[in-house]
């Protein structure tokens, strides 16, 4: 599935984070020819807000700072890396932030849309893949519930084993919930999801 | 006699600033071998300098930069010392097409067909010290030093090597430049007993932090120098003088010492005292600066013009008698082959040469040939003494 990428940066509120000395008025100014907010600090911000007030992170890799993005509330935003040093250790701090894009230092005007698009491209799908990854690993751990529903579906009720998974899926689909929790209720070890909804309990019994 | 061939070119070195101890040094150094090569009859080139202090700041850089390369229109510069002050001006030499002669040792990881680098890369200095410190020493490491890339790459490479030897890192500790309230990772170094310490720190928190670890040893009655030496690849002849009466008994990791047993190196001493001598013994970074010019003259002279390409081209694979020994550029990637040694310090102020690499070494600045750096490469290292 193809979806539209993001090309207009317009109204994004962009930190840019790089040492005074090392002339960030060349990516401040492009920044807000391409419509974005900028705000301009020496060093990460202190903050506690979660989510931060800013939709895009530009950080320097070559100061100092080794902080763990993961535990703050930048860990969700696209990141650019500013890179001026190729050495390994600095490059590993790229990677440890997951930095969806960088631009090579000192700064040009050029390259920085390209890295900018990339970055939030790049970022939504990962946002959207860790939504389709929580999903799955949901479904996963119901897994082994749906199949000992299956089970005594076939053992008790004489189903096929076709018969038993068509039943547990249109149960659920009835009940409008997961076919996880409704494979919990079947074998008892949940309460009727549906109970509200008027419907039967749940019968394991063939259904014509 | 020939007319001599004109050769303009700029010095772009700080004489203020966090690190002015060194790059005061290269400035001698570099004028050491202008008024050398000047003076020679045998000489076909005639340097005429233009200097530049960009006084330890780093927009000064790109300033005293464009100023050579534009308004004097240079097309070859001697200078910069810091990895970060070379990044920032080397779109202007790209833009100019104008060769950056850079004499420092540094971290590696760049090959720019604008710069002649005439310090050691990391296969010159960390790794050869690395080796010698595992083997020599063990492998309970600590590692401090001023918090910049200099810093962070070279523990990198100390730290994998540490991991895969089996060894540990005790501790890790990173130091604004300048910073001299150390006694708290002095303490806690003294209390883990490493086997080595491993320091980074430059300028004053070099001397400030040498000084404290000598005298907190002495105090619990661990005999530093044997026990838990302090190692590192900047320690030169021009900081001994700053550490008083804990100068001796520290490793250095240098392609260059003033102690080094040969005709060119004697003569260079001699100069060097003569000239500079106020500044204390002929040092590392003297001697990269007074390559580079010597490397930029008969480069130029081969060429026959000072052009951009042509000096390029004809540096390449060019062979030179340094102080150090026979330095050739490789042609590949612009740095030099070089023999790597390890020192210990003297009260003297200079330094004895412990180790030293039979022949010189192949410049591998991304690190692409170095077999693994815990891997012992020792035959190929002589102990001398």
């Amino acid at each position: 599935m193809s979806r539209a990428i993001q090309k207009n940066f317009r109204g994004l509120r962009a930190l840019v984070i790089m040492a005074p000395d090392s002339g960030h008025q060349t990516l401040e100014g492009t920044l807000v020819k391409l419509g974005l907010e900028v705000t301009v600090a020496g060093g990460w911000p202190e903050t506690t807000d979660n989510p931060v007030p800013f939709d895009v992170i530009f950080f320097d890799a070559d100061d100092g700072s080794d902080t763990a993005l993961s535990e703050t509330g930048f860990a969700d935003l696209p990141l650019i890396a500013l890179i001026g040093s190729e050495a390994p250790s600095r490059l590993a701090h790229v990677i440890q932030n997951r930095a969806a894009s960088h631009i090579l230092k000192p700064v040009r005007s050029s390259g920085i849309f390209t890295a900018l698009l990339l970055a939030v491209n790049e970022h939504a799908v990962r946002m959207r893949h860790k939504q389709e990854l929580q999903v799955l690993n949901r479904r996963l751990a119901g897994r082994r519930i749906v199949t000992k529903a299956v089970m005594q579906l076939i053992t008790r009720c004489g189903l096929s084993e076709e018969g038993a998974y068509d039943w547990l899926r249109r149960e659920a689909m009835q009940r409008r919930i997961p076919m996880e929790d409704m494979a919990r209720h079947a074998i008892g070890l949940g309460p009727d999801p549906a109970q509200d909804t008027g419907l039967k309990h749940g019968r394991a019994t063939r259904s014509d | 006699m020939t007319r001599r061939l004109e050769l303009p070119i700029g010095l772009l070195m700080s004489q203020g600033g966090s690190y002015e101890a060194v790059s005061r040094v290269m400035h001698a150094g570099a004028k050491l071998a202008i008024e050398e090569i000047n003076a020679s009859p045998t000489q076909s080139v005639n340097i005429t300098p233009v200097s530049i202090d960009p006084a330890g700041v780093l927009s000064n850089y790109v300033e005293g930069a464009r100023c050579l390369l534009q308004e004097h229109g240079l097309k070859h510069v001697v200078g910069c010392y810091t990895s970060s002050s070379r990044k920032e001006v080397l779109p202007l030499f790209e833009k100019a097409d104008a060769l950056l002669w850079y004499p420092s040792h540094y971290e590696g990881f760049e090959t720019s067909e604008n710069v002649v680098y005439s310090g050691a890369g990391p296969n010159q200095h960390i790794v050869p010290l690395t080796r010698h410190l595992l083997k020599q020493f063990g492998t309970r490491g600590w590692m401090v030093g001023s918090n910049y890339i200099w810093a962070w790459e070279n523990n990198r490479i100390l730290r994998e090597a540490i991991a895969a030897s089996g060894g540990v890192v005790l501790g890790e500790r990173y130091f604004p430049v300048g910073e001299i309230d150390l006694s708290d990772v002095v303490s806690q170094i003294i209390e883990d007993r490493p086997d080595f310490v491993f320091t980074t720190l430059i300028g004053q928190s070099g001397f400030a932090f040498l000084k404290m670890l000598r005298s907190a040893a002495e105090a619990v009655g661990i005999d530093q120098p044997a026990e838990m030496p302090a190692a590192s690849c900047s320690l030169s002849e021009a900081e001994l003088p700053m550490l008083g009466d804990a100068a001796a008994g520290h490793l250095s990791s240098s392609v260059y010492f003033s102690t080094i047993a040969s005709k060119e190196n004697r003569r260079f001493v001699a100069l060097w005292n003569d000239r500079f001598g106020q500044m204390g013994q002929a040092s590392a970074d003297a001697e990269a600066a007074y390559l580079a010019v010597h490397l930029l003259a008969r480069a130029a002279e081969r060429a026959g013009g000072t052009g951009f390409e042509a000096v390029r081209e004809a540096v390449r694979d060019l062979t030179f008698t340094a102080p150090q020994g026979q330095v050739t550029v490789d042609g590949d990637n612009l740095h030099c082959w070089m023999r790597p040694r390890i020192g210990r310090s003297r009260s003297d102020g200079s330094f004895d040469i412990l180790v030293e690499h039979p022949v010189a070494l192949r410049p591998d600045p991304y690190l692409t040939w170095a077999h693994d750096v815990h891997e012992g490469d020792s035959r190929n290292l002589r102990l001398i003494q």
